[in-house]
């Protein structure tokens, strides 16, 4: 025998690793053609943004993540949100990559070193929000369409003017419906206990609904928390953005939203927690809430 | 004796300390919940560290642990398979994983009559690899529940107890519990095959036999201990041995040391987890960031 037992198997190996390769290879299809000024969009905020615009045919490349509207789905998937692929992008030649930061910081240094243009996006605020669609209105050629989306959510999203009065003395603040601001917890995952902090503009759209977020006073975007500090902090409405029930927790049934049944769980994450347009729905709802 | 009464005062003080240490004042309600920490402390530490003193006794191997043999990282990914599928960590699918994989590794290591005990730790660390990669892979498609596998991956003692899984915690604890028993019955044995495995083959012991059925159950064990608190690293490798420098070699006396030693262990951890900021820690970080420099001092000195 030429090949001694062991090679076999590993060059037989080596061969249905290649045909498997080459297999799922070909089942990916490659982009359609495109004549003009191309966009990747990394972000399925800006995603959407760009469609608001009326800009989708610049759109060659989005990441799996990129899901609304419906129309989205079918542009070439360049792969997802934390893992794009670098290859996929450069073989589209783009005139542009829509990079999301901090989450994307590795492949935008990988692109700059290719030299291709890149579209920082990274909001904190809603102004940033504003500010980034009024930019990318511009690259797309759609100074108007930017200018009127922007408006119109401004119009939508605006500060809600309750008169906040200091609590007289001997009431108790709480006791009183109405009487002070709804103190909210927001539950992004049940295991560990993810919340929001003070630099996002998901705490900014709270504070303008006329709620105070209880980890306001955290630094970091995402915390992950104690349950005993969420129960010390005790809220007054709970607002659940993932699929698990948190009614009957352990050591929470003196909390005030679970005492007084005041926990939502029917929101859309997307529409609180992604930059673009229908964060104007998820505000409306946010308004609901605060005012029930 | 002495000794015992010694460590288990350290014990005692431990779990005293946890219940009155934290954010919150301490109401019923924090009561309640701080004291059920406290027991998933005591059970996984307990669990952790008399697993790696079994293992390490048994295949005279000072690395050995149920990290190294694979069973935690297979659990570990049972767990990430489960959140894929239904978007929570499900104790089945974790459990599921570490016994696969400690059935894999038992495959592999398996020759005619037996085990080998040096492909086994092979086997278990080669399994590690792969269940790593695969978790890597399973983060990468779940995309947004990163915070969930790496807390899976660094262990969770703040763990949300509903009555949907309450019921099912105290059963996995009394089920340890039993199993922990049943592999204390085979300390004679233990002491004997650290001897020399001539020895204890001369003495008449299936070592073989033996292996596998330590290797088994302490695959259950793990795989019930990372479906709840997922993988708390550090504890089952290093406990054992502090435990052999105040206990001696015997396993008699040796074994449950381990389990008050890790239990305090992890109940100090977790308490120093929950103090030193507002956020909640893995407590997997703790457990290396206080355990290293303390066994280095402990090792230095003797």
């Amino acid at each position: 025998m030429i090949f001694g037992n062991a090679s076999r198997t590993v060059a037989i190996g080596c061969a249905v690793l290649i045909l498997i390769t080459c297999i799922i290879n070909n089942r990916c299809e490659g982009p359609a053609p495109h004549t003009g000024f191309k966009i990747v969009s990394l972000s399925p905020a800006m995603t959407e943004n760009i469609f608001a615009l009326g800009a989708a045919q610049d759109l060659v490349g989005v990441t799996t993540f990129c899901d609304y509207p419906e129309e989205a789905k079918k542009i070439y998937k360049i792969g997802d949100f934390s893992n794009p692929s670098l290859e996929r992008i450069v073989s589209l030649k783009p005139d542009l990559v829509i990079v999301n930061l901090p989450e994307q910081m590795r492949i935008k240094r990988q692109l700059e070193k290719l030299n291709i243009n890149i579209f920082t996006s990274s909001p904190r605020t809603l102004d940033d929000i504003y500010n980034e669609i009024i930019e990318i209105g511009r690259i797309v050629k759609k100074q108007q369409a930017a200018d009127s989306l922007v408006n119109y959510m401004k119009m939508h999203i605006s500060r809600v003017d309750k008169p906040v009065l200091p609590v007289p003395k001997y009431i108790e603040g709480n006791a009183v419906e109405g009487s002070s601001k709804k103190r909210v917890y927001i539950e992004l995952s049940p295991r560990p206990l993810v919340t929001i902090g003070a630099p996002s503009f998901l705490n900014e759209l709270l504070e303008m609904a006329g709620a105070e977020n209880i980890f306001a006073d955290l630094g970091k975007d995402y915390p992950v928390v104690p349950q005993e500090e969420v129960i010390k902090r005790n809220p007054d409405v709970i607002i659940v953005l993932h699929p698990v029930s948190i009614k009957d927790r352990m050591g929470w049934q003196t909390v005030t939203a679970i005492k007084n049944n005041k926990v939502y769980t029917t929101l859309n994450q997307d529409h609180l927690m992604r930059p673009g347009p229908r964060l104007i729905i998820g505000f409306a709802q946010l308004k609901r809430i605060m005012d029930e | 004796m002495s000794k015992y009464i010694l460590i288990s005062l350290v014990f005692l003080g431990a779990v005293f300390l946890s219940i009155i240490i934290g954010p919150a004042e301490l109401t019923i309600d924090i009561l309640q919940l701080r004291i059920s920490r406290v027991i998933l402390a005591i059970f996984a530490g307990g669990i952790l560290a008399f697993c790696g003193g079994i293992l390490q006794g048994l295949f005279g191997n000072p690395l050995v642990e149920p990290y190294t043999l694979g069973s935690a990282s297979g659990a570990a990914l049972g767990g990430s398979v489960g959140m894929l599928l239904f978007g929570t960590i499900s104790p089945l699918f974790a459990f599921l994983g570490a016994l696969g994989v400690g059935f894999f590794v038992f495959t592999i290591a398996r020759i005619e009559g037996g085990l080998l005990r040096d492909r086994l730790i092979l086997a278990g660390v080669v399994m590690s690899f792969l269940c790593s990669s695969l978790v890597m892979v399973i983060m990468v498609l779940g995309g947004r529940e990163l915070y969930e596998i790496l807390y899976l991956l660094m262990g969770y003692l703040g763990v949300v107890i509903t009555s949907a899984n309450r019921s099912m915690i105290i059963a996995m604890i009394v089920v340890s519990g039993i199993l922990l028993i049943y592999l204390y019955r085979y300390y004679r044995e233990l002491d004997i095959i650290s001897q020399g495995m001539e020895t204890a083959a001369g003495l008449g012991i299936d070592i073989q036999k033996l292996s596998i059925i330590i290797f088994l159950t302490t695959a259950l064990l793990i795989g019930i201990t990372v479906s709840i608190v997922g993988a708390i690293g550090f504890v089952g490798l290093i406990v054992p041995h502090i435990s052999k420098l105040i206990f001696g070699p015997k396993h008699l006396k040796n074994l449950p040391g381990s389990f008050l030693l890790g239990a305090t262990f992890l109940l100090l951890a977790d308490t120093i987890a929950r103090v030193i900021t507002v956020y909640e820690l893995p407590v997997g970080v703790v457990t290396s960031l206080v355990g290293v420099p303390f066994f280095i001092y402990l090792y230095r000195k003797r």
